[in-house]
C-alpha cells in the first residue's frame, strides 16, 4: 500500500474516533432523558439507531469488541423492553456508554480493550423478564375525565400513573385502598380506573394525579412494598400537543389587536378534532388533554409554562447533520493567518495605487474612480472575510455545557445526592480555545458543587428545601468577556471554616483572619493547599483543585469570583475575555467620535432634555419612571462637556446597577467582531477593544464597568485630572 | 435470626422506637424479637387499645404495630384515636388473614400500613422502611 492509502486511513481512523465521541454524547444525553421518561419510545428510537450508526462504523474500522457490544445493546433498544424494564433501560445505556468510551479509548491508545462480559450481563437480564405479568397500562380516559384533568391540572403537572397490585398480596381490597391513601398524600387524583370499591379488587389501577411532586418521588411512593408490584408513571405532556394551539391563539389576537374571546375558542376546537381519531397508540401516552374544553384557560396556563420552562436547547441552533464539515481548528486558524497577510498586501497595494495615480498626473478622472471604487471593494470583502473566518472559531458554550448533566448525575448517584441541572445562555458563542480551556475547571467546579455544594436529601428536607438540588449552569456577554456561571442551591461555603483551616494551615495569621473582609475570606478558597472539605473524597479528590481552577483562569486572563450565601447555595463566576468574539453591539457617536456597548448590556434608550436632568449631591441623575438613574455624559471622556439641549440617554445594567450613558447621537445596533488591544496601544483605560466596520471606520468598544468606575459617581471631584487622559 | 441494616431516624440518628400492641404475649415477643433485628428499640407494650392510646400518649412511638382483634378496644378504633390525635403517627396493622374488610377501615380511619400474621420479617421491614420513608436511613450493617 502506498503512503497516500495509509494517510486515508488514518484520515478516516481520525474521523472514526471524532464522530464516535459526538455518537456517545449523543447517547449520553438520550439515556438521561430516558432516565426521567423510561418510556419514551422515541428516545429509544434515537438511542438506537445511534448505537446502530457506532455499531457499523466501528466494523467499518475493524473494531470488534465495540461493533459486537454496540449489536448487543441495538438488540435490546426496542420500545417493548423499554415498556418493561423502565429505568433500567436507561441505566443499561448509560454503563454501554462507558464501557464503549473506554474501548475507544483502548482502540485509539493501542491498550488492551475492556471486558463486555458485564454489559451482556445486564442486557441478558432485561432480555429475560422475570415478571410474566403483562403490565400493559392504556390509559383511556373519557372525555369527561380529560375534563376533569384538565380542570384538576391547573398548571401543576399530570402524572399518568399505573400500579400492578402484588397478586401475592393476600388482602387486594386492603391494597386497593392503600393505593388510594397513597395516592391521595401524594397530590389531587383527576381520574381513576377502577373508580372506586369494586368487586373483585383491580388487579390494575390506573390513575391520573395531578402533583408537584417529581417523578422519582412519586415512584417511590408508589411502590408500596407487599402491596404494589409494579409501577409505571409518565408525565402527561399537556405542552407538545398544544403548542400549536397556543401560538394559533397568539397569532390571531394579535393580528385582530384586540384578543377575541369566542371566535378563536372555536376555531381552536374546530380545527383540532380531527387530530382526535389519527391518535394512534404512541399518543394514548400523550391524552389530548387540553383538547375538548376550556382551550383558552388551558393555552393561557401552558403558554406561560411554555414560556417560563421552554428551555433553549439546541432546537434553537438546528444544523442538519449532513451539512456540518469537520474541520481541524489548525486549518481554520491558517486562513486566518492568510486573511491577516492579505490584509497588509491590501494596504501595500493602496498605497502602490496612490503612487501610480501620482505618476500618472492630472486627469484620468474615470481611472482614479474605477481604482478608488476597486479598493473599497476590496477593503470589504477582506473585513467580511475576516470577520467569517473568526466566526468558524466561535463555538456555543453548549458544546461544553451538555457534557455536564452527566457528570452531575454520576456524581449525585456516587454521593447519594439528588440533582436537577438547568442550562441557560448555551447558544453563548466563545473562542473555541477558551472553551476547551474551561472544560477541566468547570469539571472541577460542577463536582464539588454536587458533592460539597448539595447537601444530603435528608438534611435538604429538614432544611425545607426540595429534596432535589438544583445546579444552575448559565453563560453570557458582560462587556467585552463572556461570563460562564456555576451555581448550586446548597448549603454554601462555611466561611469560618475556610479561615480556621487557613489559619491551621498558616496561609494567613490569626491577626490577619480577624481583619479580613467576607469577599476576602471567600477568596481563600483559591489559594494552594486549602481544602474547605474535611476529608477528600473520591468525587472531588481527582483532577485538580481550586487552586489549579484558578491557575487556569489566570492563564485565560479571565477572573473567576464567588459568592456564597450560608444555606442558599455558591455560585462561581468565571470571566473570560472575549478576544475574537462576536458581539452584538450599540453603536453611538460622542464627540463625533464613533464608539459601542455591548447591546446585552443595555436596557433602554431614552431621549431627554438638558431641563429633564438633576442633580444630586453633584451627580447627575434622570428619573425614569420611579426609579432614579444616574447618569454619565461620555464627552467627558475627551474632556468636553457642554450642555445641549436634545441628548440621548443609553440605560446599560452593570450587574445589579442600572445607569444612564449620555450620548450625542445613535449610529444603531450591529455586531462586531471584538479585536482585543494590545496593553500599549490602550489609549483610554474605558475602552475594551475596538473594530473595522465593513466600511473601514474604527468602533471602540466601550468597558461599562470601567466607564462607570472612571466617570461615575466619586470620581467626579476628579473629573478635571481624569478627563485629560 | 437474620439481622437487618438498623433503620435510624433521620433527624437524630436514634434508632427507630416501636410500640407493639398485641393480646397475645407470644405474638409481642415474636414482634420485639424481629424489631429488634431491625436495630430498633422497643418503646411499650399493650394487650388492648385503651393501654396503647396511653402507651402512645406516652412513647410517641416512631412506629405502632397494631392488631386488630382485641379485648376492651379494638385495634381500629385505637388507631383511630390515636390518628386523631396525632396526625404524625405512623400505625401499621397486623392482622390474620380474614379481617380484610377491618384493615379497610382502618387503612380509611388513617392506619399507614398493614402486614399479615404470621409476620414475615423481611416483608415487615420493607412496609416499615416504606412507612418512614424520609424519616428514617439505614445504617450500614456493623462490620462482623
Amino acid at each position: 500500500m502506498g503512503i497516500f492509502s495509509d494517510d486515508r486511513a488514518n484520515e478516516l481512523r481520525a474521523l472514526f474516533f471524532e464522530s464516535a465521541a459526538e455518537i456517545l454524547q449523543a447517547i449520553n444525553e438520550d439515556a438521561l432523558r430516558l432516565e426521567k421518561s423510561p418510556r419514551d419510545p422515541d428516545l429509544v428510537r434515537d438511542l438506537r439507531r445511534n448505537v446502530h450508526t457506532l455499531k457499523g462504523d466501528s466494523a467499518a474500522c475493524g473494531y470488534k469488541e465495540l461493533s459486537e457490544a454496540a449489536h448487543a445493546v441495538e438488540d435490546v433498544m426496542t420500545p417493548e423492553v423499554a415498556e418493561r424494564s423502565g429505568e433500567a433501560l436507561a441505566g443499561l445505556v448509560l454503563t454501554a456508554a462507558d464501557l464503549f468510551d473506554s474501548l475507544l479509548t483502548s482502540f485509539r491508545d493501542g491498550l488492551q480493550p475492556p471486558s463486555t462480559q458485564e454489559l451482556r450481563r445486564l442486557i441478558a437480564a432485561l432480555q429475560s423478564p422475570q415478571g410474566e405479568t403483562k403490565f400493559a397500562p392504556a390509559f383511556h380516559w373519557s372525555e369527561r375525565e380529560r375534563m376533569l384533568i384538565a380542570t384538576i391540572a391547573n398548571g401543576q403537572p399530570v402524572y399518568n400513573i399505573a400500579l400492578a397490585v402484588d397478586p401475592a398480596c393476600p388482602m387486594p381490597s386492603a391494597a386497593a385502598q392503600l393505593v388510594r391513601n397513597t395516592l391521595h398524600e401524594a397530590g389531587t387524583i383527576a381520574a381513576m380506573h377502577p373508580e372506586a370499591d369494586v368487586t373483585p379488587p383491580p388487579t390494575l389501577i390506573e390513575v391520573a394525579l395531578a402533583s408537584d411532586k417529581d417523578v422519582k418521588w412519586l415512584e417511590r411512593r408508589a411502590k408500596i412494598p407487599t402491596v404494589v408490584a409494579q409501577v409505571y408513571i409518565e408525565r402527561m405532556n399537556l405542552e407538545a400537543v398544544a403548542e400549536p394551539l397556543v401560538s394559533r391563539d397568539v397569532a390571531h389576537s394579535v393580528e385582530n389587536g384586540v384578543a377575541k374571546d369566542v371566535a378563536p375558542v372555536a376555531e381552536t376546537a374546530q380545527t383540532s378534532a380531527p387530530v382526535l381519531p389519527s391518535a394512534t397508540k404512541a399518543a394514548a401516552a400523550q391524552p389530548e388533554v387540553y383538547l375538548p374544553f376550556a382551550p383558552q384557560e388551558i393555552g393561557a396556563a401552558v403558554a406561560e409554562r411554555a414560556a417560563v420552562e421552554r428551555p433553549r436547547t439546541k432546537e434553537d441552533r438546528v444544523v442538519a447533520t449532513e451539512n456540518v464539515l469537520r474541520v481541524e481548528t489548525e486549518r481554520v486558524d491558517k486562513v486566518l493567518d492568510l486573511v491577516g497577510e492579505m490584509i497588509i498586501a491590501k494596504s501595500m497595494m493602496q498605497e502602490l495605487m496612490h503612487d501610480m495615480l501620482a505618476t500618472l498626473g492630472k486627469g484620468h478622472g474615470a481611472l482614479r474612480a474605477r481604482g478608488g471604487d476597486i479598493l473599497t471593494l476590496q477593503s470589504q470583502i477582506m473585513n467580511k472575510l475576516q470577520r467569517a473566518v473568526m466566526k468558524i472559531r466561535m463555538v456555543p458554550v453548549e458544546q461544553m455545557f451538555r457534557r455536564l448533566p452527566r457528570v452531575a448525575r454520576d456524581t449525585a448517584k456516587a454521593t447519594g445526592r439528588e440533582v436537577n441541572v438547568i442550562i441557560e445562555g448555551g447558544n453563548t458563542d466563545l473562542d473555541k480555545s477558551i472553551l476547551d480551556a474551561l472544560a477541566e475547571p468547570m469539571l472541577h467546579l460542577l463536582r464539588n458543587a454536587v458533592d460539597h455544594g448539595i447537601e444530603s436529601p435528608e438534611q435538604r428536607k429538614m432544611s425545607g428545601k426540595p429534596v432535589e438540588g438544583t445546579i444552575r449552569l448559565n453563560a453570557y456577554h458582560q462587556g467585552n468577556q463572556v461570563v460562564i456561571e456555576i451555581g448550586d442551591d446548597g448549603s454554601g461555603i462555611d466561611l469560618g471554616r475556610v479561615v480556621n483551616k487557613a489559619v491551621s494551615r498558616g496561609i494567613i495569621t490569626a491577626d490577619q483572619a480577624r481583619r479580613m473582609s467576607e469577599n476576602d475570606a471567600l477568596d481563600l478558597i483559591f489559594t494552594a493547599g486549602l481544602s474547605t472539605s474535611d476529608q477528600v473524597t473520591e468525587i472531588s479528590g481527582r483532577g485538580i483543585g481550586m487552586d489549579v481552577v484558578k491557575s487556569v483562569m489566570d492563564r485565560l486572563k479571565g477572573t473567576i469570583s464567588v459568592r456564597s450565601v450560608p444555606g442558599q447555595g455558591t455560585t462561581f463566576h468565571l470571566k473570560v475575555p472575549l478576544t475574537l468574539a462576536i458581539i452584538k453591539a450599540l453603536l453611538f457617536r460622542v464627540s463625533e467620535r464613533l464608539y459601542a456597548v455591548p447591546l446585552g448590556n443595555v436596557l433602554e434608550i431614552l431621549r431627554a432634555q438638558e431641563g429633564d436632568l438633576h442633580s444630586v449631591e453633584g451627580q447627575e441623575v434622570l428619573k425614569i419612571r420611579e426609579e432614579v438613574v444616574p447618569l454619565i455624559r461620555l464627552s467627558r471622556m475627551h474632556g468636553v462637556s457642554q450642555p445641549q439641549a436634545k441628548l440621548f440617554v443609553v440605560v446599560v445594567s452593570l450587574g445589579d446597577r442600572k445607569c444612564g450613558l449620555v450620548v450625542d447621537r445613535l449610529v444603531g445596533e450591529q455586531e462586531l467582531v471584538i479585536k482585543a488591544l494590545d496593553e500599549t496601544m490602550i489609549a483610554s483605560e474605558m475602552v475594551s477593544g475596538a473594530s473595522i466596520l465593513g466600511d473601514g471606520r474604527v468602533v471602540l468598544v466601550l468597558s461599562i464597568s470601567d466607564v462607570v468606575e472612571k466617570l461615575g459617581r466619586g470620581r467626579l471631584h476628579v473629573s478635571g485630572v481624569e478627563a485629560s487622559l | 435470626m437474620e439481622l437487618f441494616p438498623a433503620l435510624l431516624r433521620a433527624d437524630t440518628m436514634n434508632p427507630v422506637t416501636y410500640l407493639v400492641v398485641d393480646d397475645s404475649v407470644f405474638a409481642r415477643k415474636n414482634l420485639a424479637r424481629i424489631i429488634e433485628s431491625y436495630g430498633g428499640n422497643l418503646a411499650g407494650e399493650a394487650a388492648d387499645g385503651v393501654a396503647a392510646i396511653e402507651e402512645y400518649d406516652r412513647t410517641l412511638a416512631d412506629i405502632v404495630l397494631m392488631d386488630i382483634t382485641m379485648p376492651q378496644m379494638e385495634g381500629i378504633e385505637a388507631a383511630e384515636r390515636i390518628v386523631r390525635q396525632h396526625p404524625d403517627a405512623r400505625v401499621i396493622m397486623v392482622s390474620s388473614v380474614g379481617y380484610q374488610e377491618n384493615i379497610v377501615a382502618a387503612l380509611q380511619k388513617g392506619a399507614r400500613h398493614f402486614v399479615q400474621k404470621p409476620v414475615k420479617p423481611e416483608m415487615l421491614y420493607e412496609v416499615i422502611k416504606y412507612v418512614l420513608g424520609d424519616s428514617a436511613i439505614t445504617a450500614p450493617a456493623a462490620g462482623e
